[in-house]
């Protein structure tokens, strides 16, 4: 089980659109421990999904730092990051994002294709990963014989399989029912406390943000306000 | 690092209705290439048999074919002035082959006899048969006292009336029968397509006095372009050709008609590409999510440019094989000889087209490259893909 400290610092990005200059963050600090569960929250356009994209690997700052454990992202090529990210990073989309013609354990055994692993070592990690999120009975479904969180159990399956330093999920419950979307926040707390994975969620759904441990608020670019959620916190180190 | 299999498999039949067009595309392709291939194998097949330095072919002087020259009896005995010319061992005489050329109208069995061909009939001695030494006898030979003929095998195939027992009306009216006795090969070459008979009875039948050809054989040391030069010259004045050259002029229809099939084929194969690199544009904007979420996991740009093309070459090679069982349900049902129009004879030569392994595989490289060149353009849009504004968009 691997884990990994995030610190984001002086982070500026901007973009450029008919040459017009469009800042969306602005020499944001942000420090995110090791194991600890981050929900960034804020209007569209407050820089929450772009800052994501940073610390995952999938963008580079026009200014300052962004470090995921050991790695300063801004100083790699697209080409190593892109490497870096199939071994430390799990991604969990909105839309799932699961390939359709693949069963579950396909979709799952995806990222591990990019390791030299014998396939009796995937297929055992793709049962665990399954297992854990509580579809070990369903490996060989496809993605349209499940249920929408039944999905997004399988694309959770799919951030988690590599043992990744830190997992970034872009409004998990954003196309879940109530019930759903609880269930789906109870297996990011049990990855967060029982695995000990560092979490990043962007949400606007200020119950799920109340499922992490520190809430980070955005506006135009800047960290606003920061809430600590005292019982998740405590939650954790008991775990 | 790269996808599975059975992700690209699976994939093929997400969107059927386009993959099953671009591969009958991809097959109607690969059937015209492999006939057509069969076919200029045939031609090359026949012209390598008859295609002998050291055989000339003697005519009137300027005359280009057989069918078109007429050698009086008084100049086919100047030939006797040749001292490079092969010697029949019994009689010590230079072995001259004097031939005579008429044309039949059969029916062709291809259309059940809805149309005819004209077939040659070759008058020949016994010498034909030393001169023309390709020529294999299978069965009886036609008697001199006899209206007796044998037939070619591949005219046998191709054309009706020509089984052992029939009757094939000759002379002016068709008034005289001669009845098929036996067959004969020639090793694919274009004397196949003919009918064989004793040339002086073929010449009473039409009134000739004179051969239309005469053939022979050079001795080993013989120069051919010297011998050409002495036929043509002062003291004989016919035509002389090496049989190699003789017979490419006769098949220059068939290297034009090759031509435009070659060149439908290129066009096809470019009509091919495109429908190929349109199914591949739609799989990668049907997919723009997927691609996404797979460089987003970590495969890179080359992995899904590679996976494209290998989804591209699956579908190719799918319309290579039904195309090559189409090619080859065609040759079962109508037939695998195919007869062509002599540039300058007026008759019928006829060409048997084999689909062989090694067409079979140059089919396949062919739909593997098709397949390539399709998938290059979409699978390089796919690869250079902008994973955010992607991922933004789902």
């Amino acid at each position: 089980m691997s884990s990994a400290e995030i610190e984001v610092s002086q982070v500026r990005k901007v973009y450029y659109k008919d040459r017009l200059e469009i800042p969306v963050l602005d020499g944001l600090n942000l420090k995110i421990a090791a194991g600890e569960f981050v929900a960034l929250m804020g209007p569209s356009g407050s820089g929450k999904s772009t800052l994501l994209h940073l610390v995952g690997g999938l963008d580079t700052p026009t200014g300052g730092s962004v470090r995921v454990g050991d790695a300063y992202l801004e100083s790699m090529t697209e080409r190593e990051r892109t490497a870096w990210r199939s071994r430390h990073i799990g991604f969990i989309f909105q839309m799932y994002h699961l390939v359709p013609v693949l069963t579950a354990a396909q979709n799952v055994e995806l990222p591990l294709l990019l390791f030299k692993m014998a396939a009796n070592e995937r297929k055992e990690r793709v049962k665990t990963a399954l297992t854990i999120v509580g579809l070990g009975d369903r490996m060989d479904h496809r993605p349209n014989q499940l249920s929408g969180g039944q999905e997004q159990r399988v694309a959770i399956a799919r951030a988690i399989v590599t043992d990744p330093d830190a997992i970034l999920a872009d409004e998990p419950t954003g196309d879940l029912d109530a019930k759903t979307s609880d269930e789906i926040l109870d297996l990011l707390n049990l990855l967060n406390s029982e695995f000990g994975k560092s979490i990043l969620m962007v949400t606007h759904d200020p119950k799920a943000a109340s499922r992490s441990n520190r809430i980070v608020h955005l506006e135009k670019g800047l960290l606003e306000r920061e809430e600590i959620n005292p019982v998740t916190v405590r939650e954790s180190a008991v775990a | 690092m790269a996808l599975p299999l059975s992700y690209h498999w699976r994939n093929l039949f997400v969107r059927k209705n386009t993959t099953i067009l671009t591969v009958l595309v991809i097959a109607a392709v690969v059937g015209v290439f492999t006939w057509m291939i069969g076919f200029r194998g045939a031609v090359n097949q026949s012209l390598s048999v008859a295609g002998e330095e050291r055989k000339i072919i003697v005519l009137k002087k300027g005359a280009t074919a057989e069918s078109n020259s007429a050698i009086p009896i008084d100049e086919y005995n100047k030939l006797g002035q040749l001292n490079s010319v092969e010697k029949n061992p019994a009689t010590g005489q230079p072995r001259f082959s004097p031939e005579m050329i008429i044309q039949v109208s059969l029916p062709r069995l291809a259309d059940g006899g809805m149309t005819f061909a004209n077939v040659a009939v070759r008058g020949v001695t016994d010498d034909a048969f030393v001169v023309h030494s390709n020529v294999k006898e299978l069965g009886t030979r036609f008697s001199v006292a006899e209206r007796e003929v044998i037939v070619g095998v591949a005219a046998s195939k191709q054309f009706g009336g020509l089984n052992i027992g029939d009757i094939v009306n000759i002379g002016f009216g068709g008034d005289r029968g001669y009845k098929v006795v036996g067959y004969f090969s020639a090793d694919g070459g274009p004397m196949e397509s003919e009918i064989w008979g004793y040339l002086p009875s073929l010449m009473n039948a039409y009134n000739r006095t004179m051969y239309s050809s005469v053939s022979l054989r050079l001795t080993p040391d013989a120069d051919p372009k010297e011998v050409i030069a002495q036929i043509e010259g002062p003291a004989i004045q016919l035509t002389g050709k090496t049989e190699k050259d003789y017979w490419k002029e006769q098949t220059k229809l068939t290297q034009i008609y090759l031509f435009v099939t070659g060149a439908l084929v290129a066009v096809m194969s470019i009509a091919a590409v495109f429908a190929i690199a349109n199914t591949m544009y739609a799989v990668v904007a049907g997919r723009t999510r997927e691609i996404a979420m797979l460089r987003t996991i970590g495969f890179d740009g080359y992995t899904i440019l590679r996976g494209l093309i290998l989804e591209s070459v699956m579908v190719s090679l799918m319309g290579g094989i039904i195309g090559c069982l189409g090619c080859a349900a065609w040759l079962e049902i109508a037939g695998n000889t195919k007869d062509m129009f002599g540039a300058t004879t007026f008759t019928t030569m006829a060409f048997e087209i084999h689909l062989t392994p090694v067409i079979v595989v140059a089919a396949m490289i062919m739909v593997t490259l098709l397949g390539v060149v399709g998938a290059l353009m979409p699978g390089l849009r796919a690869a250079r893909l902008e994973v955010l504004t992607a991922l933004r968009e789902a």
